[in-house]
């Protein structure tokens, strides 16, 4: 981007024509604004975790000064500052989950800058697209639900949520849990604030994204909080089962990623009808629930490198001979072809535990064939 | 053959003939280019009549000696119809979780390369062709062949050869001279098409089992009956799919101690010696993936799939519809004396998923 600036301006210095002056910089003036638009507040994530200390001895300015965020998510950073850590790591978590789901895929989540993230890949409304929205808003109720269970925040406790109907009536609810419902609706609060405060002509392109968006969000969200589950610590005479402690407890972020990833698999697509709402392009199929994940354009070619879909290619992916799936040379490479290169492989072997109390451990190495893209 | 023809003339016909002997050279009803392929079954109510099986001879793409083998046999036009929809019901079954599905579309072009799919076809296409020979000579449907006459087994004196056993022996010699095995021409498709034909033909003799009945006294097997049985068809197209699984992919090399030429395998494993084995499927280049639309195949696209065994293979990443489907089953069933049974029709939803194509 700053390189295309450098281009312009040396354009305009050798231009006398002040016609052609003014065009160029309207031209570069909407750039910028496309600039600004596609960073996100997942940049969040990529920039090293600020101690919460910092914006409170910095106040006003630091918030100001975070890129990527609307008007409506400045002004809630400005209103609770401690909360701003955990939803960089809810985000890490997220783009974490999102690189291990799809790491045997063409599109693997990378991250490609620290600004918008995922570059122009996400400009498009695809089920790629929708994956990555709702892994992110599920990121962020994890985390702070966790924050607010260990104390960290200041406006939220250990979860208060009523005792389960169905739990037995010997069994103490207490303990403390997630807190599930502050988690779910400062997420609800926060990611969705930049879709909210925007406003379409209705049946317009942006439109159908902005649903489409905070749809997927409400997706994400919903399955955290579907996935919670009753967990039970047992205390009684020597441990026994006698007296046993319940309490609500988020799931492990794998198993909300691979439910997310099954919903990816049976994404919708989706289209704007007359009246400006979404609905399905094929009526035979399910309609999808709140919990389904929906998309509205097809998913553009993940093969060959592209600098206007944001693309990155196959090319130097590792790919695995012998499977016959997504990770297979066939389909990785795209029909190119492969090079294989021998590469050593050092790894920790011949462990031992010794008294007391710490294992060690041999490093061996071996020479594995390794398969990369063409 | 070349009489009353020109000297240049005569070579060329040959050529021609050994091009359309080379590739796909027997009868198989491989391309369904025949208007014979989708019967609903076999022998249908017609009254036998002696002239109508030369008519289906001249409907069916055969050479001009296959024709005069199907003249003179009445029931080998029958028999070639029920070899070809065997090999396709057989086909479409063990395929229908991969890929390519063994569709009619792009079987052409298929048939031209030399894919492992190709070899496959062959292999099935000629173990029913000798499958159903076989039963055929055995049921009595052909003149000039009727029950197997051997008496392989060792004599034992409770043991008696009777009933009527499936006829190899004369299925086998029909074929070869049916497909015209003899000329082993140079051309590496060709060594490659006549091995896995073979490879078909041997896969149906090693279904060949004797089955033997026991009826002594008060059924015991003081007096056996034995006769030589060939296996359900299902376990024949079981072994090819295995073989198809394991096949192994060769180019040509000269020998120089003969000078001919002749299918090698790049030495991968210590164990299998460096000739092929004459039961394994050889092939000569890598296939597509099936995944798109293709002059191959339709692509994998509308295909039915199930959530959680084959979708993630079968779509090819691009994820699955789900469409909830009414079906009607029988349940609640009672028996009534005597002897019926009757059920009722339940109404059931079920979810059906089908691979997006994009």
């Amino acid at each position: 981007m700053l390189f295309k600036l450098k281009l312009l301006r040396s354009g305009w210095g050798g231009v006398t024509d002040s016609r052609h002056g003014a065009v160029t910089i309207a031209f570069c003036a909407f750039f910028m604004q496309v600039f600004v638009e596609a960073s996100s507040w997942w940049s969040l994530a990529m920039n090293p975790l600020l101690i919460p200390e910092a914006y409170i001895i910095g106040g006003q300015p630091l918030c100001s000064q975070l890129a990527g965020l609307s008007k409506g998510q400045k002004k809630l950073c400005q209103l609770y500052q401690d909360h701003m850590q955990f939803i960089g790591e809810g985000a890490k978590t997220g783009i974490r989950e999102c690189q291990y789901q799809f790491r045997n895929r063409r599109w693997n989540c990378s991250t490609v800058d620290n600004s918008s993230v995922f570059g122009r890949v996400m400009q498009i409304g695809s089920r790629e697209t929708a994956f990555t929205y709702a892994i992110s808003a599920a990121g962020v109720v994890n985390a702070v639900s966790r924050a607010c269970r260990e104390g960290e925040l200041s406006s939220c406790g250990c979860s208060r949520a009523a005792r389960p109907r169905d739990l037995p009536r010997d069994w103490l609810w207490g303990g403390c849990g997630d807190n599930l419902n502050y988690g779910y609706r400062f997420s609800k609060e926060f990611v969705d604030a930049r879709e909210r405060e925007k406003t379409f002509t209705k049946g317009s392109m942006e439109s159908a994204r902005l649903l489409m968006n905070l749809h997927n969000n409400e997706a994400g969200r919903r399955i955290v909080s579907d996935l919670a589950h009753v967990s039970c610590k047992c205390h009684g005479v020597s441990g026994s089962c006698s007296l046993k402690t319940c309490w609500l407890q988020l799931a492990d972020f794998r198993k909300v990623g691979d439910t997310l990833k099954e919903k990816y698999d049976s994404a919708a697509a989706m289209r704007l009808n007359s009246r400006g709402k979404l609905v399905q392009v094929h009526s035979k199929f399910n309609s999808p629930t709140s919990n389904d994940l929906v998309y509205i354009d097809p998913s553009p070619d993940y093969c060959v490198e592209n600098k206007t879909s944001g693309s990155l290619g196959t090319q130097g992916r590792l790919c695995n001979k012998t499977s016959e799936g997504m990770d297979g040379c066939a389909l990785m490479c795209c029909g190119r072809g492969y090079d294989q290169y021998k590469t050593e492989l050092v790894e920790r072997c011949h462990c031992k535990f010794h008294w007391c109390c710490y294992v060690k451990c041999k490093r061996c190495s071996r020479i594995v064939d390794q398969f990369v893209c063409k | 053959m070349c009489t009353g023809l020109p000297r240049t003339a005569c070579p060329l016909r040959l050529f021609a003939l050994c091009i359309l002997l080379s590739h796909a050279a027997a009868y198989f009803g491989l391309t369904g280019r025949e208007p014979l392929v989708f019967l609903p079954g076999p022998f249908a109510n017609e009254p036998p009549n002696g002239k109508a099986h030369l008519k289906q001879c001249e409907q069916m793409t055969l050479t001009r000696r296959q024709k005069r083998l199907c003249r003179r046999e009445p029931g080998l036009a029958e028999t070639l119809r029920e070899s070809v929809r065997l090999s396709l019901l057989e086909c479409r079954y063990q395929f229908r979780n991969e890929r390519w599905n063994c569709s009619m579309d792009g079987r052409g072009s298929l048939l031209k390369r030399g894919f492992k799919e190709t070899a496959f076809l062959l292999a099935v296409s000629s173990a029913a062709l000798s499958h159903a020979l076989a039963k055929a000579c055995s049921s009595g449907r052909m003149e000039r062949c009727t029950c197997d006459d051997s008496p392989g087994l060792q004599h034992r004196e409770a043991w008696q050869w009777g009933v009527c056993g499936d006829n190899l022996k004369y299925s086998t010699k029909f074929l070869k001279k049916f497909l015209g095995q003899r000329r082993v021409s140079k051309d590496l498709r060709a060594q490659i098409d006549a091995h896995n034909i073979n490879v078909g033909i041997r896969a149906v003799k090693s279904g060949l089992k004797t089955t033997c009945k026991c009826h002594g006294v008060s059924g015991s097997c003081a007096v056996r009956t034995c006769w030589k049985q060939l296996s359900p068809f299902q376990d024949t197209g079981h072994l090819l799919k295995y073989r198809y699984d394991t096949a192994i992919r060769v180019h040509s090399v000269t020998n120089s101690a003969t000078g001919e030429t002749e299918l090698a395998s790049p030495r991968r494993h210590s164990n299998t010696g460096p000739r092929l084995r004459p039961t394994e499927l050889v092939f000569l280049e890598e296939s597509p993936s099936f995944c798109r639309p293709s002059r191959y195949s339709p692509g994998t696209a509308g295909r039915p799939c199930s959530k959680d065994t084959s979708c993630s293979s079968l779509c090819c990443g691009r994820g699955y519809n789900t469409a909830l489907r009414l079906t009607t089953l029988s349940c609640h069933c009672q028996v009534r004396w005597c002897c019926h049974v009757e059920c009722q029709t339940c109404l059931r939803e079920e979810e059906v998923y089908t691979c997006k194509k994009h």
